[in-house]
């Protein structure tokens, strides 16, 4: 099986099916990652197909200095800042008082839960919210999350501890 | 549970991926639109950037009073002003004095249809 970055040079010589072989492989994380984030599996698609879409262009310039896992991770993560910014000012026009009825989760509380959880993320300081993100949404290691953002394990251990402390408070309230 | 635990099993899901290959169409089809919506864009700008330019250019080109174009242009062609119409004597008078051939100057006059020279044919003629 070809690895990331031989697939990433055939793209960058021409070859698109490689391009469409990275995203096939990457499509299930991609996509877990949006679906935890929203729990609405249309408003997920779109998220993963903006960052493929982004990709599309980047991948020609990629100086392969970091894993491709990496540096998609990095495009996930930007692109969930973005979708926590734009979900804070829906939000704050009340266009969606009522939180969505998720269409894998049939509990009510869950989903009220889980939009709150959200919520206090999107409100958090960047690196934090970053963290934070990486921890619950991918359950990942310190050492890869400390990797993807470029600080180190006690950095990252001592954001987390900080989110994690002001997202107590906000649900306990 | 620990409060790590405790957010993990909050954003819990049970998912399945979306097919690969539709994914992959839909993705190149939606690359395309904003692509094709991009160069809309950018031709849009490009073709306002060239007018404003192109009517720059041409604004300063005209006198400092652009309605005195505006003004001759409404005039009618016939409708000569005085100074014009002296002007256009004082030539008539030259050409016929300077030239060799008057008749051939005098035709010339009546060609451009030269009014006393029009009336003094008509005249002849009656």
């Amino acid at each position: 099986m070809k690895t990331d970055h031989e697939l990433i040079r055939e793209f960058q010589d021409g070859n698109k099916a490689s391009f469409d072989e990275l995203v096939k492989r990457h499509l299930p994380d991609t996509y877990g990652f949006f679906i935890k984030f929203t729990a609405d599996e249309v408003e997920a698609e779109d998220l993963a197909q903006d960052v493929f879409i982004k990709m599309f262009k980047a991948l020609k310039k990629f100086r392969f200095e970091s894993e491709f896992k990496t540096y998609l991770f990095r495009a996930n993560i930007n692109m969930s800042n973005t979708y926590l910014r734009r979900n804070k000012w829906r939000n704050m026009f009340h266009l969606d008082q009522a939180p969505e009825q998720g269409y894998m989760d049939t509990s009510y509380e869950d989903e009220w839960r889980k939009k709150e959880l959200w919520d206090g993320v999107a409100k958090l300081p960047s690196r934090q919210r970053m963290v934070v993100t990486m921890r619950i949404a991918q359950e990942m290691p310190y050492k890869e999350i400390s990797d993807i953002m470029g600080i180190s394990e006690n950095s990252a251990k001592v954001n987390y501890h900080h989110a994690v402390k002001a997202l107590k408070e906000k649900l306990q309230d | 549970m620990n409060i790590e635990q405790r957010f993990q099993q909050i954003s819990q899901s049970n998912f399945e991926t979306p097919d690969g290959d539709s994914f992959i169409a839909t993705l190149h089809e939606e690359r395309q639109k904003r692509h094709v919506k991009k160069m809309g864009i950018i031709n849009g700008v490009t073709a306002a950037a060239f007018v404003a330019v192109f009517g720059l250019m041409t604004t300063n080109q005209l006198t400092d009073d652009p309605a005195a174009y505006a003004s001759n242009d409404l005039k009618p062609l016939e409708v000569m002003d005085l100074e014009t119409e002296e002007y256009v004597y004082d030539l008539a008078e030259y050409l016929v004095e300077s030239s060799d051939d008057i008749w051939e100057t005098l035709a010339f006059l009546d060609n451009i249809e030269f009014e006393p020279v029009t009336t003094m044919n008509e005249e002849g003629i009656q």
